[in-house]
C-alpha cells in the first residue's frame, strides 16, 4: 500500500520575477516500510520534494497524497496537525529544542498531541531507551554529542507514532561512527516495526545502506532505483 | 509545557535578559519613587490645608463662602452645636466668625482674612496652635490679642506685643477698628495661607462686627477621614438643606484637581517611561524571536500550531517583563519605605516648596492600589510588546525558517 503518492510534483520560485523551477513534474510512490534515499547534488531539489511531501511548502503544480488524503486540500491548521499525527521529522542540525531535556523534547510532542502525562512520561522513556539513550535522558542537548543528539531527534519523530518519518539529510554533521550508529537504530526500526523512512542524502553510507534510491537531478528524477541492499542489522553494525 | 519553555527560554541569553530585567526595574524604581515623592507633596499639601485650614468638612450660610458677607451668619448655630456634639462621627469641630478686613502698622497694612476663633475648640481641629514661633495661641489672659503669620509680621515690620489696627465693615456696613496687640506670631508650610490669615478670639470679631454670638463657619474634623461623603450626606439630612455643607474638596476645588491632576500626571508620567521601556523590551524579543528562526520552524514543522508559538513569545515577554517590574517594584518600596520614614530634607528649597503649601520635609507615600495599577499596566505594557515579536514568528514559513530565513 501507498503511503506517499505524488503526481506532477512542481515547484517554480518567484514565478512573477526570477523563475526557479525546484521541481519539475516528480512523479513516485512510496510504500509503506520502504528505507528510500532521495539523492543527488546540492540545489537539485531533494530538501524541496522533503519539504513538500512533509507539507511544510505548497507545490506550485501537482499533488502530494499521504495515506489517501490529499495534503493541498487541508486548511494551514489542519495541515499542522495532519504533519503531528502522521509524519516524524529528523533535521540536519538536530533541531532539538536547547532548553528542554532528551526525555521533554521526545514528551514535548506527545504533549501537543494531547496525550495523557502517564502515557507520554512512559513512551518517552521507552523511545530513549529504544535509541540507546537511557542513561542519558536527563540530560540538555548542549551536553549530548551529535549523534546522540539525532538519536534523540529520531526518538522525537518516532513519539506521535508516524506513518513515516521525513530525514533531511540526517547525517550531514555527523562522524562515521555516529552515522553508523544512526543508521543502524533507523534499519532496526524499519525492520522490526516496519516503520517508513525516506532520507534525502548526498552520504554514500546511507545511500549504500537505502532499499530505494531515487536521485533527483535539476528537479527531475533521474533514477529510481531498488537496491539488492536487504537489512541486514549484523552485516550493517559490522560495517 | 508553554510555560515551562518560555521561561528556559528568558534565561537562554542571561546577559540579554539580565539587561532587559535591569533596565526595566531600574526605570520602574526610579519612575515609583519619583512618582511616591509627588504624591507625597500632594498629600502633603492636602493634610497642611485640612490641618490648618478646612477641617474635613465645613458648614456655611448659602452666600457667604462667595463673597464673605457678614451678614450670613449661621441661623440656629447652636442646633447645628448640639447636633455635632452628639454626633460620634465627629472627632472636634469649631465655630468661627470670619470677615475680611485690614490688619495695619506703622509701617505698612496688609489685606487679610480675620478669624475669630475660641482657642480652645479651634485646637482641637486645626494645628496652627503647633506652628507658633513667638508667644501664645490666644492665652486667657492677653487683651484683645491677635495671631498673625511671620510674613504679615514682617510686612507689617512689627513683632511680639506691637500694636496693630483692625480695620473692617460691620454688619451694617460701617467701617469700624480697634488696635490688637500681636500675642502670636505663626508660621505654617502654606505661604499662601500665613499671608492670607489671622487670628482674634471670637467674641472680640463679634464685638466689632456687633454681631454678638454669631458664627459664619463650623468646621468640622471627623474620627476618620474616609467617612467624608457618608458624614456630609448625613448631616445634609440632619441639618436640612438652607446650609451649605461641604467637603474640605468642595471648599478648596482647586486643591481637589490639584490632587486628581497630581494622579493623571503621575499616570501619565508613568505610561511615558513604560513607553520607553516597552522599545527595550520589544527589541530583546525581536532579537530573541530573530536568533530563534529555525528553531521557531522546527517547532511549527513538528506541529506546533499557531496559537502556541504566539502564546509562547507572549508569555516569554510577560515573564521577562514581570520580572523586570518586580525587582523594579521591590527597590522602590524599599527606597519609599525608608524615606517615608525618615523623611528627605529638602530645606534648601524651603521657601518654593512653602509657597506650594508644603514642609521642607517630603515624606514620599504610594497607596496599594497603585501599585496593583502599576502591575496592570506592566501587564498591558508587556502585551503590547510582544505582539509583534509574536506576529514575526508566527509569520515565518517553516520550510523558509528551517533554513534560517526570514520573510
Amino acid at each position: 500500500m501507498s503511503v506517499i503518492e505524488i503526481t506532477n510534483l512542481q515547484k517554480i520560485y518567484n514565478p512573477k520575477k526570477i523563475p526557479v523551477h525546484a521541481l519539475n513534474g516528480i512523479n513516485l510512490s512510496i510504500e509503506e516500510g520502504e528505507f528510500t534515499a532521495i539523492v543527488g547534488p546540492s540545489g537539485s531539489g531533494k530538501s524541496t520534494l522533503l519539504n513538500m511531501i512533509g507539507g511544510l511548502d505548497e507545490p506550485t503544480e501537482g499533488k502530494v497524497i499521504i495515506n489517501g488524503v490529499d495534503i493541498s486540500t487541508l486548511s494551514g491548521r489542519q495541515l499542522i496537525d495532519f504533519r503531528l499525527k502522521n509524519i516524524g521529522f529528523v533535521f540536519q542540525n538536530y533541531s532539538l529544542l536547547p532548553v528542554l531535556t532528551a526525555r521533554e523534547n521526545v514528551e514535548f510532542i506527545m504533549q501537543l498531541q494531547g496525550r495523557k502525562k502517564l502515557e507520554y512520561k512512559q513512551r518517552a522513556e521507552q523511545l530513549l531507551e529504544e535509541v540507546g539513550l537511557a542513561e542519558r535522558m536527563d540530560n540538555r542537548p548542549s551536553h549530548l554529542s551529535g549523534g546522540q543528539q539525532q538519536r534523540v531527534a529520531v526518538a522525537r519523530a518516532l513519539a506521535s507514532k508516524p506513518k513515516f518519518i521525513l530525514a533531511d539529510e540526517p547525517t550531514a554533521n555527523l562522524d562515521s561512527h555516529s552515522t553508523n550508529e544512526l543508521l543502524e537504530m533507523m534499519l532496526k526500526l524499519n525492520q522490526e516495526e516496519n516503520m517508513t523512512f525516506i532520507f534525502s542524502t548526498h552520504d554514500q553510507r546511507v545511500i549504500d545502506k537505502a532499499r530505494r534510491v531515487v536521485s533527483i537531478v535539476d528537479g527531475k528524477i533521474e533514477e529510481d532505483i531498488f537496491t539488492s541492499n536487504t537489512v541486514d542489522l549484523k552485516e550493517s553494525h559490522e560495517n | 509545557m508553554i510555560l515551562s519553555i518560555s521561561w528556559r527560554n528568558i534565561w537562554r541569553n542571561t546577559t540579554r535578559s539580565f539587561v532587559i530585567i535591569t533596565a526595566v526595574a531600574l526605570g520602574l524604581a526610579a519612575g515609583i519613587f519619583s512618582l511616591a515623592v509627588m504624591n507625597g507633596l500632594t498629600e502633603q499639601k492636602m493634610r497642611t490645608a485640612i490641618e490648618n485650614q478646612t477641617s474635613h468638612i465645613q458648614i456655611h450660610e448659602e452666600g457667604f463662602t462667595a463673597n464673605k458677607d457678614v451678614k450670613l451668619f449661621l441661623k440656629n448655630a447652636d442646633i447645628i452645636e448640639q447636633h455635632l456634639q452628639s454626633d460620634k462621627a465627629v472627632k472636634a469641630f469649631s465655630m468661627r466668625t470670619v470677615s475680611t478686613g485690614m490688619v495695619a502698622s506703622s509701617k505698612g497694612s496688609v489685606g487679610l482674612q480675620l478669624n475669630g476663633i475660641n482657642p480652645e475648640s479651634e485646637k482641637q481641629v486645626t494645628y496652627i496652635w503647633q506652628n507658633m514661633r513667638e508667644g501664645d495661641y490666644l492665652s486667657e489672659d492677653s487683651r484683645k490679642p491677635i495671631l498673625i503669620s511671620s510674613k504679615t509680621a514682617d510686612k507689617l515690620e512689627v513683632k511680639m506685643k506691637s500694636k496693630v489696627v483692625l480695620t473692617l465693615q460691620d454688619v451694617n456696613g460701617d467701617i469700624v477698628g480697634a488696635a490688637f496687640r500681636v500675642s502670636g506670631i505663626f508660621q505654617t508650610t502654606s505661604t499662601a495661607f500665613d499671608k492670607g490669615n489671622a487670628f482674634i478670639k471670637k467674641e472680640d470679631l463679634q464685638k466689632l462686627l456687633q454681631t454678638p454670638n454669631q458664627v459664619h463657619e463650623v468646621a468640622i474634623l471627623l474620627n476618620d477621614a474616609d467617612e467624608v461623603p457618608n458624614e456630609l450626606s448625613q448631616l445634609k439630612i440632619s441639618l436640612g438643606e438652607d446650609y451649605l455643607i461641604q467637603s474640605w474638596k468642595e471648599v478648596l476645588p482647586e486643591l481637589s484637581y490639584l490632587s486628581d491632576a497630581s494622579m493623571q500626571t503621575n499616570f501619565l508620567f508613568l505610561a511615558v517611561i513604560l513607553t520607553a521601556l516597552a522599545f527595550g523590551i520589544l527589541n530583546t524579543m525581536l532579537m530573541s524571536v530573530f536568533e530563534r528562526i529555525k528553531e521557531i520552524g522546527v517547532l511549527m514543522a513538528v506541529g506546533m500550531n499557531k496559537l502556541k508559538v504566539f502564546n509562547m513569545i507572549v508569555i516569554e515577554t510577560i515573564l521577562l517583563s514581570a520580572l523586570g517590574a518586580l525587582v523594579g517594584m521591590l527597590i522602590g518600596i524599599i527606597i519609599i519605605n525608608w524615606t517615608a520614614q525618615h523623611g528627605i530634607n529638602l530645606s534648601m528649597f524651603a521657601e518654593g516648596l512653602a509657597s506650594y503649601g508644603v514642609s521642607d520635609t517630603i515624606y514620599p507615600s504610594l497607596s496599594v492600589s497603585f501599585y496593583i495599577m502599576l502591575m496592570i499596566m506592566v501587564f498591558v505594557t508587556a502585551l503590547l510588546s510582544s505582539i509583534y515579536p509574536a506576529v514575526k514568528a508566527l509569520s515565518l514559513r517553516p520550510a523558509e525558517a528551517l533554513q534560517g530565513i526570514n520573510n
